[in-house]
């Protein structure tokens, strides 16, 4: 999909140094309004996961365990680097999630460039990030999810340039902050195999085709060096940041960063499809089946997309995310972050006109807005609404399956002349 | 009166789980006219309400007296508040700043889980003169429901009810008729910050009307098959629709 913003001001505007000051400066100003806002009106601009950080940073500050705060689940990793929150300023959280997310831009800047994109046309596919108000809102309110971003971003930057110890570390530390970056591994390692040589190719063509044959000379490409650093760094950064904080924290910390998502199962009301089978069947026989009946849909569509779009990382990871968070049995708009932050990167390479990509946007809006609507009258008004949820649940995933189906539809891979064969 | 005071007896403790303890105390008969002079103490009346809708509320009580009350009293509202509801420490910290209504929780409250896996607790909830009015204090405590379990029988709603909550008043000690046989005197902490113990009457108040409830909505159980079916076509049809969409357009080289 091409913008054609051809006025002579919005190119000027678009100019890398103008584009990234001018976001940071706006993420700016809204930390500070932030602070107004929580002082003078009833509503509070900074969001409540930053309180949760910033009380678990002072339960370590005063030599006990960030678990003490209620509702903190995620890695003690966080409350340590938010440890200034304390001693310095109660906004270091703030300014650093900023700060992460213009680094993510500007890593899905170098992207582009690296790609063979021209200044201008990767700026303009930066500024749908860098001047997007979700991001803008999320990380001056002080969510956690631009951290994450840049660590993703990294690691396909990284991967991108072949510096596969510095993405293995990236990955290893996004798999220690959130789990979902667990499904990457796949496509990851299907990047890394060997490329096939033709010559032995054709021979190995002649002499069997069978498909246990093809099988074994797949495992065989798989396991060169260049997977097995890769592992190696990232499933050792992982761990080894798994056993410090267990030797800190113990069961705790298992319980509250990992356990904990994964057999999250809230009842209460969110865009998830599952919600209200969930929430009826919390105390029946039936949850646990349930509940892997609707992890089987998810696993299927990771897997053939793994396989089908691997060679292009940053498309294949867009679709990973979307996938797992549209099909997850718990679905909050923070997790739409996740994979909006690759949408830059998968932009170019999609054959979209700019109004059948606004038609899809403004049908994901509105799925959105049909949700929102009756969850409102349910939590503020106290009305029965939870057929309507369902139903309206139902309905956004159908409409995510759609948009989603466009995208891989319109899909054009690119031509890659940087990458160079090896083995 | 200190006299008094010296023959108040521990005899057993109530249970500590709301930070109170019941106090025996001797009669003494010199007291009686004493004891019958203190009016304002019978003119109590509270009024209790619950603002908003859906499942975050305020409760708002409202302590009248009907005579003058001493300079310097305190209001202690002693809520049992059943398992359907829960009241977050968190908010409570941040909104001590701006607001006069003071809450000590005496025990840990899980902010997320359903109500059939909770239990109800105890609030102690502080209050001082309302300058607005003659004689009252008024509290609000912000309040939220718990998801309760679907109702089988197609209720769309399911009622919570939160009891009368126990009076106790405090104030300069020559005032309080402690040692007064009909009166009923608890320990309780001085304050919400809960550094040292006071000893509080406990008044018997006129209420105005039976105990206040909420509605929740609740889902129909009735409904699970349909529910499950209709989620399970939906999820394979989008499924299938991707799938189909990535086996066409996908590059499968293995």
């Amino acid at each position: 999909m091409a913008a054609y913003l051809t006025t002579d001001w919005t190119s000027a505007f678009l100019k890398k140094r103008i584009l990234f000051s001018t976001a940071f400066l706006i993420r700016i100003v809204l930390v500070f309004y932030g602070v107004y806002q929580d002082k003078t009106m009833l509503v509070k601009y900074t969001d409540i996961d930053y309180h949760v950080f910033t009380d678990a940073s002072r339960f370590i500050t005063q030599g006990s365990s960030p678990y003490k705060r209620a509702t903190y689940r995620y890695t003690p990793l966080l409350a340590w680097i938010l440890i200034p929150n304390i001693y310095l300023t109660a906004l270091f959280g703030k300014l650093l999630f900023v700060i992460c997310d213009v680094i993510s831009a500007y890593l899905m800047y170098s992207i582009l460039h690296f790609r063979g994109m021209g200044n201008d046309k990767a700026c303009r596919y930066c500024a749908l990030w860098l001047l997007n108000p979700l991001p803008i809102a999320v990380s001056s309110r002080g969510n956690a999810e631009s951290v994450l971003v840049v660590l993703v971003v990294a690691t396909l930057y990284y991967m991108e340039n072949r510096s596969l110890v510095k993405a293995a570390v990236c990955y290893g530390l996004s798999v220690h902050m959130k789990i979902y970056p667990v499904t990457y591994a796949l496509p990851i390692a299907l990047s890394l195999q060997t490329l096939k040589d033709p010559e032995t190719e054709a021979l190995g063509n002649k002499a069997s085709s069978l498909l246990s044959k093809r099988i074994q000379k797949f495992f065989s490409r798989l396991l060169n060096k260049d997977l097995l650093v890769f592992a190696v760094i990232a499933g050792g950064t992982f761990f080894a940041l798994s056993l410090i904080f267990y030797s800190m924290y113990g069961w705790e910390f298992l319980e509250h960063t990992y356990l904990y998502h994964l057999t999250r199962r809230d009842i209460r009301h969110n865009f998830s499809a599952y919600f209200y089978m969930l929430y009826l069947t919390a105390e029946s026989e039936w949850s646990l089946a349930l509940g892997l009946a609707a992890f089987l849909p998810q696993l299927l569509l990771l897997l053939i997309t793994s396989f089908a779009y691997y060679k292009d990382l940053a498309f294949c990871c867009f679709l990973h995310t979307a996938i797992f968070v549209s099909f997850n049995k718990v679905c909050t708009s923070q997790y739409f972050l996740w994979y909006l932050c690759l949408l830059p990167l998968v932009l170019p390479s999609l054959t979209l006109s700019l109004k059948q990509g606004l038609g899809l946007l403004f049908l994901w809006f509105a799925g959105q807005a049909l949700w929102l609507a009756p969850a409102y009258y349910l939590e503020f008004e106290g009305q029965n609404t939870f057929l309507l949820i369902w139903l309206a649940g139902l309905f956004f995933l159908f409409i995510n399956s759609l948009v989603l189906v466009r995208i891989i539809s319109h899909y054009k891979q690119r031509r890659d002349p940087q990458k160079t064969k090896s083995g | 009166m200190a006299m008094a005071l010296f023959c108040l007896i521990l005899l057993f403790k109530s249970t500590p789980s709301d930070f109170t303890t019941d106090v025996h105390k001797h009669t003494h008969k010199g007291d009686k006219g004493y004891c019958s002079e203190n009016d304002w103490l019978e003119s109590f009346t509270v009024i209790r309400r619950l603002i908003n809708n859906g499942f975050h509320r305020e409760l708002v009580s409202h302590v009248q007296c009907a005579a003058a009350v001493p300079e310097g009293s305190q209001v202690l509202l002693l809520e049992k508040l059943p398992q359907g509801v829960y009241v977050d420490p968190y908010q409570l910290t941040s909104a001590q700043e701006h607001s006069d209504t003071q809450v000590l929780l005496a025990s840990e409250i899980d902010l997320e889980a359903p109500a059939y896996l909770s239990s109800g607790f105890s609030a102690l909830v502080y209050a001082s003169l309302d300058p607005q009015c003659s004689w009252c204090f008024t509290t609000t405590l912000p309040v939220h429901a718990r998801y309760h379990r679907p109702a089988g029988s197609g209720e769309a709603e399911q009622r919570v009810s939160i009891e009368s909550p126990r009076l106790l008043v405090r104030a300069e000690e020559s005032t309080l008729p402690l040692a007064c046989p009909q009166n009923k005197v608890t320990e309780a902490p001085c304050t919400a910050q809960n550094h040292s113990l006071c000893v509080w009457l406990e008044i018997h108040y006129q209420q105005e009307l039976e105990a206040v409830s909420l509605q929740i909505p609740v889902g129909d159980q009735r409904q699970v098959l349909a529910v499950c079916t209709g989620t399970l076509s939906v999820t394979l049809l989008c499924c299938c629709m991707i799938l189909g969409a990535v086996w066409k357009h996908g590059h499968f080289q293995l």
